[in-house]
């Protein structure tokens, strides 16, 4: 799999327009569509912290300021930090003979515990932070030097939010009443005043209004031992150290407080255009797996370079290509030039017809389940225009490459099934199981200056033929379909020209 | 064998080190007391002697040089490297500093040069490297890809558990090198 972190040589086209390889796209099985980050709706399903695997209700998190109350992040290195043991140093004075008949009796195990970094060795003492006597909590908040600015804030929005739900209650209940239009325009009770000629009241209500923020020109001068004191960068704090931290900011190492470990979420993507989930992974924080995953690669035949000759103007070189069909049919591929339309088709006794399941499946079989009220309205966009060209033209062949369905088990089988396809010799250089090695000529563009060096694109429209096992309306079997994807390949740099 | 018996005399084992068969030692080398070298350690003095101090752990891979960097000229004294006590050298750490105070540890994949001085209770971290010269201040760790530095509260704990630890079960699984040098002193600790 270490492929699919690789950089990306070849990269499918979204049916947003955006460009990606076959590792970051969906593939949406309602509406037969390639579906990317960009275009699809994400949903916070859970949070949870990464260290405790702590499982909280979105409320629950809101008031914790999505962070976990029980673990800390290096305030150093941003690592979690772990708690350690200590014996407790032993206290001297007091009243000796009760202590020693105490210890006598019963030997105290007292432990104190301590945050330490097991990656930068930064810990709680360095902080000047007192050791704690239990191991779980209690270790002092950092106040934000802001706090109070930021309540009083608070509560006004708060204030503003109930007025404005007052107002949009009253004007459900009298929507056409002529009298109250002033305020369905959201005019203040000061313009309704001079609208009638009156002079405004006197702006008593308005004292729970906070002091508005002042921008200042004027900054704090810099004391003169900057000039004169060497610089030592041990003690000081990096940039991302106090950005990490904005309510305090902290110059200074020994001012670093360790801080509370930031949820994480699991989000779940869900197609804009049917509303079906692409993407949902299971609820729990422990499991990496999912319940929903339609990735790309699941189902969208795989395309890797294999190699390349060197690219020279005006020459042609030859391409392999291989393929892998990761499906559990059989389908066959034909590669069609980049202007191709990409409507998806199907074959029927009366010829071949475009589906377009995008309008079909619109509005019948919503799979969201939630009020309209609480759903987010999904806003599809049109495709952007594509920006990328090609810089070489590609020869492609007309016969058709078929491909098995994929077969775990004949990985490990050596017998040599070669399926006897009708394989045309001079397109089919290799063929394994549900792979398949193609050869392609390709020939950097004469008319177009190209400098030598530069990377070369080549693109293609690529037919695959897919079933679609799920079954709609007017669909109850499996349903042969033959789609379409733009692709474009890295192949590699010029070499030169003839 | 003669070259064997003089390869041999140019190293001195102090009574109480552990010392694999498998290490690679070359040179005039002393190690001190409680001093644990891994298998596939090496020790290679080429430029001039090695002295190593007691309770210093240097583990698998990891390498202690003392030498010229190449095309240097011929320095006009032997150049001694001296390491003190409890340092650790973490797997395939590479230390060619000329001299090492104690309570030092060198991460995995760190690299000190030649020029560097470590004083006490420095830590190199993971795969940081020190290529300029300068002394290290005592207490600094260096840490991350971007080697920041910062001055620790406490030096790192010498670590007596490992050290006896290893004494322990090396000798069940290892063929070890023979002590031959008397302690001189009683260890610090
Ligand atoms: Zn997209
Ligand atoms: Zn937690
Ligand atoms: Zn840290
Ligand atoms: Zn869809």
């Amino acid at each position: 799999m270490a492929y699919l972190f690789q950089p990306d040589y070849v990269r499918y086209v979204c049916s947003c327009g955006s460009v990606k390889p076959v590792s970051k796209i969906y593939f949406c099985r309602h509406c037969l569509k390639v579906r990317c980050g960009y275009c699809v709706c994400h949903e916070v399903d859970s949070h949870y912290c990464s260290n405790c695997m702590e499982n909280l209700p979105s409320p629950e998190v809101r008031l914790k300021k999505n962070k976990c109350s029980n673990c800390f992040e290096c305030p150093c290195c941003f690592q979690t930090l772990s708690t350690r043991a200590a014996p407790a140093p032993v206290r001297a004075g007091g009243n000796p003979s009760v202590e020693d008949t105490k210890s006598l009796a019963k030997p105290p195990p007292k432990k104190v515990y301590y945050l330490s970094c097991s990656f930068c060795r930064w810990t709680s003492r360095d902080a000047g932070i007192p050791d704690q006597f239990v191991a779980t909590g209690g270790w002092p908040e950092q106040e934000n030097p802001h706090l109070a600015r930021i309540v009083a804030l608070l509560e006004y929005h708060k204030i503003l939010a109930s007025r404005e739900r007052q107002q949009s209650e009253r004007k459900k209940f009298h929507p056409k009443r002529t009298y109250m239009q002033f305020e369905k325009f959201a005019m203040s009770s000061v313009m309704v005043r001079k609208r009638a000629g009156l002079c405004p009241l006197p702006q008593s209500q308005q004292s729970d209004y906070p002091q508005p923020a002042v921008a200042s020109e004027e900054v704090e001068e810099l004391s003169p031992d900057i000039f004169t004191q060497p610089l030592d960068i041990t003690k000081i704090t990096t940039l991302e150290q106090r950005l990490k931290h904005p309510d305090v900011q902290a110059e200074e190492i020994n001012q670093l407080r360790p801080q509370h470990k930031q949820f994480l979420m699991k989000r779940s993507q869900r197609c804009r255009v049917c509303e079906h989930n692409v993407c949902k992974p299971e609820y729990s924080p422990q499991s990496i797996k999912f319940k929903i995953q339609l990735a790309a690669f699941y189902h969208i035949p795989e395309v890797r370079i294999v190699t390349c000759e060197p690219l020279r103007i005006g020459q042609t070189s030859e391409l392999l290509l291989k393929l892998c069909n990761p499906t559990q049919h059989q389908t066959q591929i034909m590669l069609f030039p980049l202007s191709t339309s990409i409507t998806p088709t199907t074959v029927t006794a009366a010829g071949t017809k475009e589906v377009d399941r995008e309008n079909m499946q619109l509005g019948c079989e919503s799979p969201n389940l939630l009020p309209s009220l609480v759903r987010q309205i999904t806003v599809t966009e049109d495709p952007k225009p594509l920006k990328l060209s090609p810089q070489a033209e590609i020869i492609l062949p007309e016969s058709i490459l078929i491909l098995p369905p994929r077969d775990d088990a004949a990985e490990y089988d050596d017998t040599g099934d070669t399926h006897n396809f009708q394989d045309d010799p001079k397109l089919v250089v290799w063929r394994k199981g549900n792979k398949a090695v193609i050869r392609l000529l390709v020939k950097p563009n004469e008319d177009e200056q190209i400098e030598e060096g530069k990377e070369i694109t080549v693109g293609f429209v690529m037919q695959y033929g897919y079933v679609n096992t799920i079954a709609t309306l007017e669909h109850k079997e499996p349903q042969k379909l033959d789609l379409k994807i733009k692709l474009f390949l890295s192949i590699g740099k010029l070499v030169g020209s003839t | 064998m003669d070259s064997a018996v003089s390869r041999r005399s140019n190293i001195k084992i102090a009574v109480g080190a552990i010392v694999c068969e498998e290490s690679t030692l070359k040179g005039h080398i002393t190690i001190g007391s409680r001093t644990v070298v891994h298998p596939r350690a090496s020790i290679i003095a080429e430029a001039g002697p090695i002295i190593i101090g007691e309770g210093n752990i240097v583990e698998e891979m990891a390498v202690i040089a003392n030498r010229l960097p190449a095309g240097a000229p011929e320095p006009a004294s032997t150049p001694v490297m001296i390491i003190g006590n409890f340092n650790v050298f973490e797997t395939d750490s590479r230390c060619e500093a000329l001299k090492v105070g104690d309570n030092n540890i060198l991460e995995m994949k760190a690299s000190v040069s030649r020029e560097v001085e470590l004083t006490n209770g420095c830590v190199v971290g993971a795969a940081c490297s020190l290529t300029e010269p300068e002394t290290v201040s005592e207490n600094t760790i260096i840490f991350g890809s971007q080697c920041q530095r910062r001055e620790m509260n406490d030096k790192p704990y010498p670590q007596v558990g490992q050290i006896d630890y290893l004494t322990r079960v090396f000798p069940n699984y290892h063929h070890l090198r023979k002590p031959n040098m008397k302690i001189v002193k009683e260890p610090a600790i």
